[in-house]
């Protein structure tokens, strides 16, 4: 996927070289244009001047005629018709000095022929002179001199040539300018066909652009989706473990609290008793005195503890009364209303009776109890 | 959503009273607590519960007691002793059937004491 910068700069490169194309047409349009104004003032003005040498030589042949008629009826009205027609050629003889002075070659020719057609102006001048001084002999002569006309021939072979050459000229001209069209024609028709593909591709590049941009909403839409769905999964999750931590919180602290409980309630029991409870280790040590041991033999837990049940408390009569002890918490059973001794902290001895119980922990024989109660008062 | 069901728990250990609230309000119960059978016969006197839980070592008077005056009041009235004092099966049969709808030590896991609960309240 391209990036939105890239495109963008792409779309750009596009726009810019369609501008510089239509600029490129505009500026080759605009000079055509001043090619072909100045193509057809340039036509306009060769058609005027081969028309000028076409009016030059019309106008001396119709000189040249009415100048014979004038020599032979000596009319003045033929007169003025010679004149008049001079004046003609004349004028047409400027007009083409004017017309070709931009271009030397055609005012040199122009020249040229101006030379010729001054001569035969003179020619003109002296043979009306002759005409007027009723010189006939000399008259013929200078008319013999001229016959056939050789040198109005020449003038009018000149003026043919030049009406050609711009002719060949005005052909040249149509030619360049059909091809200077042509190549116009199929360099508009080329930028317009580069413009054509260049703003397709600009096209081409918006639309995939777009659905560049579609895709990638898409995509973070989708995605978005995704880890919201996620985010909810994973909330559910921590609250039901926050739940099921709070419950097994609350579970534990019940429990904790029903054992104390318990506990606190057993003891209870134990030291509300006014026999003597005495809880020995498989060892017969002693692990547990109720309050009526500690007043009985005026010491506390913290000085029996740990000590030997015999240390304390001893079966009356019985050599070895740790072995008959020590047995029954081996065989797990009781040993009931057995006599017994106490020996207090100052030594002295009290009788008693004793019961054991052995402590059962499961299957297991763990250690025992010795109760301990005064012996019934002998009867009166 | 049906209306919370309204439980009274009577209890000398407030700790075993906060708890035993805080587990049956999290389940979506009403809860009403009482230290004493005093406490618990006001309760009683504003209004019905949907049902009682109550120990029965008490310190004016017992569990028991206290539940057979329930019973009086409210014959349909299910009840529940939670106590720390153990009991066997024979001795629950034989002497707590007819006073109690249910007997539960408290050594009962929470989530079967909220059990029982739901199965007392229908």
């Amino acid at each position: 996927m391209s990036s939105p910068d890239l495109t963008f700069r792409r779309l750009l490169a596009c726009l810019i070289v369609v501008a510089v194309v239509l600029l490129g047409v505009v500026a080759l349009a605009l000079r055509n244009e001043g090619r072909a104004v100045a193509a057809a003032d340039w036509v306009n003005h060769t058609h005027a001047l081969r028309a000028e040498a076409a009016g030059i030589l019309s106008s001396l042949r119709e000189a040249e005629g009415a100048l014979r008629t004038y020599l032979l009826t000596g009319d003045p009205r033929d007169q003025a018709d010679y004149r008049a027609a001079f004046s003609d050629l004349a004028e047409h003889v400027d007009v083409a000095k004017a017309l070709a002075r931009p271009a030397p070659a055609d005012a040199s020719q122009i020249a040229r022929l101006e030379e010729r057609l001054v001569k035969r102006a003179d020619l003109a001048r002296e043979l009306i002179r002759v005409r007027q001084g009723g010189a006939p002999e000399e008259l013929r002569a200078l008319l013999a001199a001229d016959a056939g006309g050789e040198a109005v021939r020449e003038i009018g072979r000149r003026v043919d040539r030049f009406r050609e050459e711009q002719a060949q000229l005005l052909t040249e001209r149509d030619r360049a300018a059909y091809l200077q069209a042509q190549t116009t024609r199929w360099t508009v028709l080329c930028a317009l066909v580069l413009d054509l593909l260049l703003l397709a591709g600009a096209a081409w590049l918006i639309r995939d652009d777009l659905q560049a941009r579609r895709r990638a909403a898409a995509a973070l839409r989708l995605a978005n989706e995704q880890l919201e769905s996620r985010v909810r999964e994973r909330t559910a999750e921590l609250s039901a473990a926050n739940t099921a931590l709070k419950a097994q919180s609350l579970e534990d602290r019940w429990a904790r609290l029903a054992l104390e409980h318990q506990l606190h309630y057993n003891h209870l029991i134990i030291d509300a008793v006014s026999e003597l409870a005495i809880v020995v280790t498989k060892n017969l040590n002693i692990s547990r005195i109720n309050p009526a041991v500690g007043h009985l033999s005026g010491l506390a837990a913290a000085a029996l503890v740990d000590r030997p049940l015999a240390a304390l408390v001893k079966l009356a009569g019985a050599a070895a009364s740790d072995d008959l002890l020590a047995r029954a918490l081996k065989e797990g059973r009781d040993l009931r209303e057995q006599s017994a001794v106490l020996t207090d902290s100052a030594g002295r001895h009290h009788s008693l009776v004793l019961n054991f119980f052995p402590l059962r922990d499961s299957d297991k024989v763990v250690g025992g109890v010795v109760t301990l109660r005064l012996p019934p008062a002998p009867a009166a | 959503m049906p209306a919370p069901k309204h439980i009274l728990i009577v209890d000398d250990e407030a700790v075993i009273l906060d708890l035993l609230a805080e587990v049956l309000t999290l389940a979506g119960h009403r809860v009403s607590q009482a230290a004493t059978v005093a406490a618990a016969r006001k309760v009683l006197a504003d209004g019905r519960p949907d049902l009682v839980i109550t120990d029965l070592q008490l310190e004016q008077s017992d569990g028991l007691a206290l539940l057979a005056e329930v019973k009086a009041a409210h014959p349909d009235l299910p009840t529940l002793l939670l106590t720390g004092v153990l009991f066997d099966e024979e001795t629950v049969e034989a002497r707590l059937r007819d006073k109690v709808s249910a007997y539960l030590p408290k050594t009962t896991p929470l989530k079967f004491i909220v059990a029982e609960v739901a199965r007392l309240l229908g």
